[in-house]
């Protein structure tokens, strides 16, 4: 009973609160569920050798560690998933940002039209998408390569490419992402009081000035939510056309921290690697969120 | 709080009803058993045929209903699902299984052999295996220990498809090039006079057509359980390949698809791929297209390993298995067999289907590109499978070479010498 009580305690529960706890309980379990046991487990699996079927795991301590770090190719899909981030971070934050800039303040037609023309992308699965894209790319015969057979270009043969592959992988993901973060941000300058745009306009501010100095400042809590956003897609997202197109290839150029996991664990059955790899991979994006609170938030600007 | 109480327990009586729908799921509601079938065929190959072929089991039988589940990815994608499905404790009950994967399947996961199943329930059909197929193809589905795991049921090989309306603009021979030397020829040619590519060589997860290639020139896959694929006469080959890729740039190097496509659409003269893609190539192709018997080396026999896949029953009880069986003897009548080859181009296993009259007769006649593969069927030799646990991961290695090599980042002997090594440290662990 004094444990209890003691939880009671440095819970503060107490009857004006006891509902409040009551309605977060389904939550809770829902992330024990389906967060906190998978992680816990992903840790156990980590520190043995099994294939997934067989009854018996054989437990290797930090063996699995080790050879994960010292493979080479380890670090090859770090470069890869940092370009992804950095690729996805150009087209799926900073343009959707100037994009809505220019739509919302700078465009006086067709902005409903625009609107919905850009968003429109967000509602087909990604998977249709990337079998569209892996048709309509095709280097040799896709209608693409035909337009620009007509002017005498080529299409790289992107599939089989190191580089090139990443780049266009990037596209089709932004298919998909593009929109929503457009919409994201829309909001988010809209919301911007016209007044003070007005004025500088009246002041002869140009629309540089406009975007750097009031729009970015004042739209930076959405800004700085897309970008995280955009960080952590950039990783989950892209592994559906890898998975549908390349599979990782060619040789793993296209493979990125989170589908080389799937591989080791669902493609060669290695899940002590595939552990490993995503404990290694939180661990990563556990520092990043530790700079992002330590630097970043304290210079952003909540209206309330 | 009465309506969040009420709410609450309307939840949990859903959560309950799912629940008890889903144990349910062996039987239907008119008392057939109900199994699941799964199979690797896409709409383009072949799918439409197992749905087909389903749904007249479902309708005529009075015991069974089957539902037939695609898996992507081909065989290696299937058999990553059932490792998946087995290790969460539910198998289906008919397995398409690739030949490639036919040591793996019957190490590590639980079946029954097809005999042991009629011999138990169907005393009727107890002479069937032996009467309906060849000796050599029914060892096809043998294991390494000389158990029959399954029944063979796709069986193809690589074929040549060429382009007539490309070969005679370039001015070759319309009948297309009959040894390797003379497909590098032709692409030469073709590049020359008319600026297309000459040769796609398949592309998809596996290294079946590989194995065609360097095995027709004298080197062999597997030996005594050993890889033994970089012998002079494996480089040779697999530089044959390489060489037309990189130095000529006459052969297109890419995806299965998008490979296929490009021959389809007229961008690519020939393509070597298999006889299951027939159908596809012969519904779509807008030009004068023709299959070939798979290119020889100058002087010596093709060695073409059986690709496709037999049936293995994987029903983890009797009366699933019982069903099983009652699904696969109606899928190897002649009838469906043949429906599944007009319908996939694979050739038929059993001995009787070519020449029945309400087999494919008449069909046979009428398609002559099905007669490449029917022709070459006695150069037909079983898909290299590497035994033991270590089986995908010595099929993966061997694909990520091919991205090397391809790719130009290391040379045919380097790269095969080193990775036949690394194969056989994975098989002695």
């Amino acid at each position: 009973m004094s444990a209890l009580a003691a939880v009671r305690k440095t819970l503060h529960l107490n009857r004006e609160n006891a509902i409040g706890y009551g309605l977060l309980i389904p939550s809770i379990i829902i992330f024990a569920v389906f967060t906190f046991w998978p992680f816990l487990y992903t840790v156990y699996l980590s520190f043995f050798d099994w294939n997934m079927i067989s009854p018996e795991k054989e437990f290797v301590g930090i063996r699995n560690y080790m050879e994960v770090l010292g493979d080479p190719r380890t670090y090859q899909i770090f470069g890869n998933t940092f370009l992804y981030i950095v690729i996805l971070l150009a087209i799926n934050c900073v343009v959707p940002y100037i994009f809505a800039f220019v739509i919302d303040i700078v465009l006086k037609r067709w902005n409903g039209f625009y609107k919905s023309a850009l968003f429109l992308p967000a509602f087909i699965s990604l998977v249709v998408g990337s079998i569209l894209f892996t048709w309509i790319l095709n280097p040799v015969s896709g209608p693409l390569a035909i337009v620009f057979g007509w002017i005498g270009l080529e299409i790289p043969n992107w599939t089989k490419s190191e580089g090139w592959v990443i780049l266009v992988l990037s596209l089709i993901t932004s298919w998909k992402v593009f929109g929503y973060n457009f919409i994201l941000l829309y909001a988010s300058i809209n919301g911007i009081s016209r007044e003070i745009i007005e004025s500088a306009r009246l002041d002869n501010v140009p629309l540089w000035r406009i975007f750097f100095q009031i729009i970015l400042p004042m739209s930076s809590a959405t800004g700085i939510y897309v970008f995280i956003l955009t960080i952590v897609q950039s990783l989950q997202y892209v592994f559906t056309p890898v998975k549908v197109v390349t599979q990782g290839g060619p040789d793993y150029a296209s493979s990125n921290l989170i589908y080389h996991a799937y591989h080791e664990a669902f493609v060669v059955y290695r899940t002590g690697h595939s552990a490993t790899l995503s404990i290694i991979t939180m661990a990563l994006f556990l520092i990043l969120l530790f700079l992002y609170f330590k630097f970043v938030d304290r210079g952003i600007y909540y209206e309330n | 709080m009465k309506r969040f109480l009420q709410t609450i327990c309307f939840i949990a009586l859903m959560l309950f009803l799912v629940a008890c729908n889903s144990e349910a799921a062996g039987t239907t509601e008119d008392g057939k058993t109900k199994i699941e079938y799964w199979h690797v065929n896409a709409e383009t190959q072949g799918g439409q045929t197992v749905k087909q072929l389903v749904e007249d089991f479902n309708a005529q039988s009075e015991t069974v209903e089957v539902v037939a589940k695609y898996n992507p990815d081909m065989y290696k994608g299937l058999m990553q699902n059932l490792q998946a499905e087995a290790a969460a404790g539910n198998a289906p009950a008919v397995v398409q299984v690739g030949w490639s994967f036919l040591n793996y399947f019957s190490d590590n996961f639980s079946y029954v052999s097809p005999q042991t199943v009629i011999e138990q329930h169907f005393p009727e059909d107890e002479t069937f295996l032996q009467d309906k197929f060849l000796p050599n193809v029914l060892d096809l589905a043998k294991n390494s220990d000389g158990e029959q795991v399954g029944i063979p049921y796709s069986l193809s090989s690589p074929v040549l498809y060429i382009n007539r309306d490309i070969l005679r603009e370039a001015g070759l021979d319309e009948n297309g090039p009959q040894t390797w030397e003379e497909v590098k020829e032709f692409s030469k040619v073709i590049k020359e006079e008319t600026g297309k590519y000459g040769f796609y060589f398949q592309e998809p997860a596996d290294n079946w057509a590989t194995q065609a290639l360097l095995e027709s020139n004298g080197a062999q896959f597997i030996t005594d359980g050993k890889a033994t694929f970089a012998s002079e006469e494996g480089i040779e080959a697999y530089e044959l390949l390489a060489d037309m890729v990189l130095e000529d740039e006459t052969a297109l190097h890419i995806g299965w698809d998008q490979g296929v496509q490009s021959f389809i659409d007229g961008s690519v003269a020939m393509a070597y791929t298999t006889i299951a893609q027939r159908s596809n190539i012969q519904d779509n192709a807008q030009f004068d297209v023709a299959a070939v018997k798979s290119p020889a080396w100058e002087g010596k026999d093709v060695k073409l390993p059986a690709g496709g896949a037999m049936l293995t029953i994987t029903a983890p009880n009797e009366k699933e298995q019982k069903a099983a069986w009652e699904f696969m003897r109606y899928l190897y009548s002649i009838e469906s067999m043949a429906e599944w080859t007009k319908g996939t181009g694979y050739v038929p296993p059993r001995n009787d289907v070519a020449d029945a009259e309400n087999g494919l007769k008449t069909y046979l006649e009428e398609n002559e590109m099905m007669t490449a593969a029917v022709e070459q069927m006695d150069g037909v030799v079983p898909w290299a499978s590497f035994p033991g646990d270590a089986g995908l991961e010595a099929e993966q290695l061997l694909l990520d070479l091919r991205d090397q090599i391809l790719g130009g980042s290391i040379s045919v002997e380097e790269g095969l010498t080193s990775i036949e090594d690394k194969i056989n440290e994975l098989l002695n662990d």
